[in-house]
């Protein structure tokens, strides 16, 4: 029987806004004849967004704490640095998995691929293309293949005469670039030699795969080219529109490289498509994608791997094929993804320890989906590390000189810098980019235990210590945050604005909103175009229930950034605790229009039109968000209760088994604003021997310390009382059974004034006005949950 | 004079490869590579035929 094919193309941080518009213009025929035969849509990238540990979870499914390759270079074990490779993948990759199931790949340039893998067809790596040593180019004549590049050996003997050498390039070939080139001085404007080199090593790869494309017999043919990303470093600051401190002259003369760059890579795409059959699988994805408008940085931090902060978050994927939808868009798709889809289009077992999903929505017709524990657990030989004779040290002097020229390490020959420095800040560094990797999961514990190690008070470095204080507010620490806030504001480590937000992040999860409030009004006095500090405030003032001063917030953010989905979301969620939930849904579905893989508005459309009784469309919105992700199990308890009204049996015990199996259980709470009333309903409930806690002496004596972690699953009494402000920092996984007892403001106040012996008649306006707010909240919070029986007592 | 390189474009029609390279031709990839690595060979011997002797 006829196997099908699957040609995967890569092309780092291609980006869908650029694409678009030059299919429109006809500029790019190939990726669109993929977008109008088959599927299309973003590809979330993972933080942090650096190539080589991107490129990895493409290829094993797997996020960096997983699979070992963290960041762009690695110990070498001699007490040196070599760039990251091959050596530190701990897990299978595609080809591996592809190799023991009899599959024939080629791979071309993967990074990192070096030193070249023994797998069952050819494994060019991504090394195969320097003309590098050291700083120096080596002249086309002393340019040799590097050992460990190629495999297997008898095929450098046919792929020897396509590599192109950046002196090759000639004039002709830089003129569709920048078509003024004649008139610069080569030699003077090193921009030139930049776009001579990418050009080849495209060139390279690209024949390269070509040429085993149509001499050697494969199965999966997998091209990776990483000049589409550098083209865009070097280059996208030139990009229309002209950006603020580009001279006129520049902005001439170099407008054209980014979309020269995307036009060569879907030329280089056609061919690829013509070498291929019918039956074969194309899918062109990218890792990340490129801020090409007005969301481009003024300037790149200079710290390690500082350039990252012009990627943008969602990459691209397309794909054609037999058995594959003609012309539809995919939803929800992750750079966790590739390697689950990729195997269920050969019908192979998807790992269940993959972070990944298959992405059954490109098929046609229903597609079943096998799985195994772990591919680690198969013991055949997928491919073994090539290990070159000897060790290569100008070809790492090579890579790494490659890294230092795009500014994401530094550069080890730097007059301040020790080897032995040198290679504890390379350590230190890939720990930062494993915590990353782990936060960004949500395991925010074992993010937090490497940031602590590696963090030196003695050389301190700002985004250690931020990552800290988000982790620390995360777990709940939030001592330790408070701690390592002063740090930074002694030293003077950060502008006061954002230490300030960092500070308002502490004071919140402390339940000290005004603080909050506070701290974010002085980073706004300061930095009053911040778009992030805007979200901050519109969020808080979300919170605190003051919904006009919110959508204010909100529409200076839209006047700055017409298309940030967040605002959009944030008048919603404002106009959603208004009870106005026709004007809410209007804008969550302006901020979907704008960012479509958006989870919580999609989640929030559908609890809007669930409250309006739309149930069909609630139900399509939640059903939206469960393809999204798996981590709202109030979206099922949801689904539950509109299945429930609809009387849809089948669906009721789908969702009732989802339910049972995130809930943590029931719990009885008491709640209402602190009065005798509610002191005497706890004395009666204890007398009559039920435990409850919450409070000691008086309610306002609280025994819970809500700085610890999930603090209330800890509780094992009958009941706890909470207090009104606290009630909404209660989650999903629960269901409640809350007794509300009914309570006024004056009986509030009475008490109050009773712990802190003020005369009785005294009355306090702004208290009184507190507490009003505090019900209001409630009331409105409670309202709005689908996993709470409310009893009024 | 250098005799003219002619290959097929992807269009299947006739293509005289320019010694200079063009995207088009490089985009074919292994033949195009090829092609343009000949022509450019010959024309610069062509150029400087006293130079390739010695």
């Amino acid at each position: 029987m006829k196997k099908n094919k699957v040609l995967l193309v890569g092309w780092d941080s291609a980006d869908w806004k650029i694409i678009d518009k030059l299919m429109a213009n006809g500029l790019m025929p190939a990726i669109k004849s993929i977008v109008e035969n088959g599927v299309r849509g973003k590809l979330a990238t993972i933080d942090p967004p650096l190539s080589p540990m991107l490129w990895t979870s493409m290829a094993t499914g797997v996020r960096p704490f997983d699979h070992g390759v963290l960041g762009f270079v690695e110990p070498d074990g001699k007490g040196g640095v070599r760039p990251v490779s091959s050596y530190s993948r701990k897990v299978k990759a595609i080809w591996n998995m592809l190799s023991i199931e009899g599959y024939k790949s080629n791979i071309v340039g993967w990074w990192p691929s070096n030193p070249v893998e023994s797998i069952n067809g050819c494994m060019v790596s991504n090394l195969f293309h320097q003309e590098k040593v050291g700083k120096d180019i080596v002249e086309i004549d002393e340019w040799k293949i590097a050992e460990g590049s190629v495999y297997p050996e008898r095929i450098i003997e046919k792929i020897k005469d396509l590599r192109v050498h950046p002196f090759e390039i000639t004039g002709n070939l830089i003129m569709p670039f920048v078509p003024q080139a004649v008139a610069l001085d080569k030699k003077q404007d090193k921009r030139l030699n930049v776009i001579a080199k990418l050009l080849a090593h495209a060139t390279t790869v690209h024949a390269t795969a070509t040429e085993l494309i149509t001499s050697e017999p494969w199965d999966f043919t997998a091209v990776y080219h990483d000049a589409m990303d550098h083209f865009s470093h070097a280059f996208m600051k030139y990009h229309p529109p002209q950006m603020k401190g580009i001279s006129d002259e520049a902005y001439d003369l170099f407008k054209d490289v980014v979309i020269g760059a995307y036009v060569y890579h879907d030329m280089m795409l056609d061919r690829l498509l013509k070498l291929v059959d019918d039956d074969t699988t194309v899918m062109v994805i990218s890792d990340h994608g490129f801020h090409s408008d007005h969301l481009r940085p003024t300037h790149v931090p200079q710290v390690p791997s500082g350039p990252a902060i012009e990627h943008a978050p969602y990459g691209i994927i397309a794909i054609k094929g037999p058995g594959i939808k003609k012309g539809e868009s995919i939803y929800g798709s992750s750079i966790l993804d590739i390697t689950p889809t990729l195997l269920s289009l050969y019908d192979l077992p998807v790992g269940r320890d993959m972070a990944g999903k298959p992405l059954v929505d490109i098929y046609e017709n229903e597609k079943e989906i096998k799985y195994i524990d772990s591919w680690e657990n198969r013991k055949e030989s997928g491919g073994e590390i090539v290990i070159p004779k000897e060790h290569d040290t100008d070809l790492n002097d090579t890579a790494l000189q490659q890294l230092i020229d795009l500014g994401y390490i530094e550069d080890l020959n730097a007059p301040h810098q020790e080897a032995e420095d040198y290679l504890k800040g390379i350590i230190n560094e890939n720990s930062f980019y494993l915590a990353k990797s782990y936060s960004t999961a949500a395991k925010y514990e074992e993010a937090l235990e490497i940031l602590l190690e590696i963090e030196n008070k003695a050389k301190p470095d700002f985004r250690i210590l931020i990552e800290i204080i988000n982790c620390s507010v995360k777990t709940k620490r939030f001592k330790l945050a408070e701690e390592y806030l002063t740090f930074v504001r002694k030293n003077k480590l950060m502008n006061d604005g954002y230490i300030n937000v960092l500070e308002s992040k502490v004071q919140l999860g402390l339940n000290n909103p005004k603080i909050a409030h506070k701290l974010l009004q002085n980073a706004l006095n300061e930095n009053p175009d911040a778009i992030e500090i805007l979200l901050d405030m519109g969020r808080l003032l979300n919170a605190m229930m003051d919904s006009n001063a919110s959508i204010k917030s909100f529409e200076l953010i839209i006047n700055k950034d017409p298309q940030n989905p967040y605002a959009y979301h944030g008048i919603g969620m404002a106009y959603f605790q208004l009870g106005q939930y026709d004007e809410a849904i209007s804008y969550f579905l302006d901020a979907i229009d704008r960012l479509y893989h958006y989870p919580l508005a999609h989640f929030h459309l559908g609890e809007a039109f669930a409250l309006m009784k739309m149930y069909e469309p609630a139900i399509k919105s939640f059903e939206v968000v469960e393809t999204m992700t798996q981590n709202i199990p109030k979206v099922y308890r949801w689904l539950l209760d509109l299945y429930e009204i609809l009387e849809n049996q089948e669906k009721i015990d789908r969702y009732r088994k989802l339910v049972d199996y995130f809930s943590r259980g029931q719990r009885k709470i008491i709640t209402g604003l602190a009065t005798e009333k509610v002191e005497h309903f706890v004395k009666d409930l204890r007398e009559s021997g039920k435990t409850v806690t919450g409070f000691n002496k008086h309610l306002y004596d609280f025994s819970i310390d809500l700085s610890s972690p999930n603090w209330l699953h800890q509780l094992d009494s009958d009941f706890v009382f909470i207090p009104l402000n606290y009630l909404k920092s209660q989650n999903g996984f629960n269901s409640y059974q809350i007794y509300f007892l009914e309570n006024t403001e004056e009986e509030a106040m009475k008490y109050i004034h009773k712990l802190n012996r003020i005369k009785e008649r005294t009355i306090d306006i702004g208290l009184l006005d507190d507490l009003k707010n505090q019900l209001l909240v409630a009331n409105s919070w409670i309202s709005q949950q689908p996993n709470i029986d409310l009893i009024r007592c | 004079m250098s005799k003219k390189h002619v290959i097929k474009n992807q269009k299947g029609e006739n293509y005289i490869v320019p010694p200079g390279g063009s995207l088009g031709l490089l985009a074919l990839g292994n033949v195009g590579v090829r092609a343009w690595k000949k022509a450019k060979k010959e024309w610069e011997e062509t150029q400087n035929p006293k130079l390739e002797k010695e």
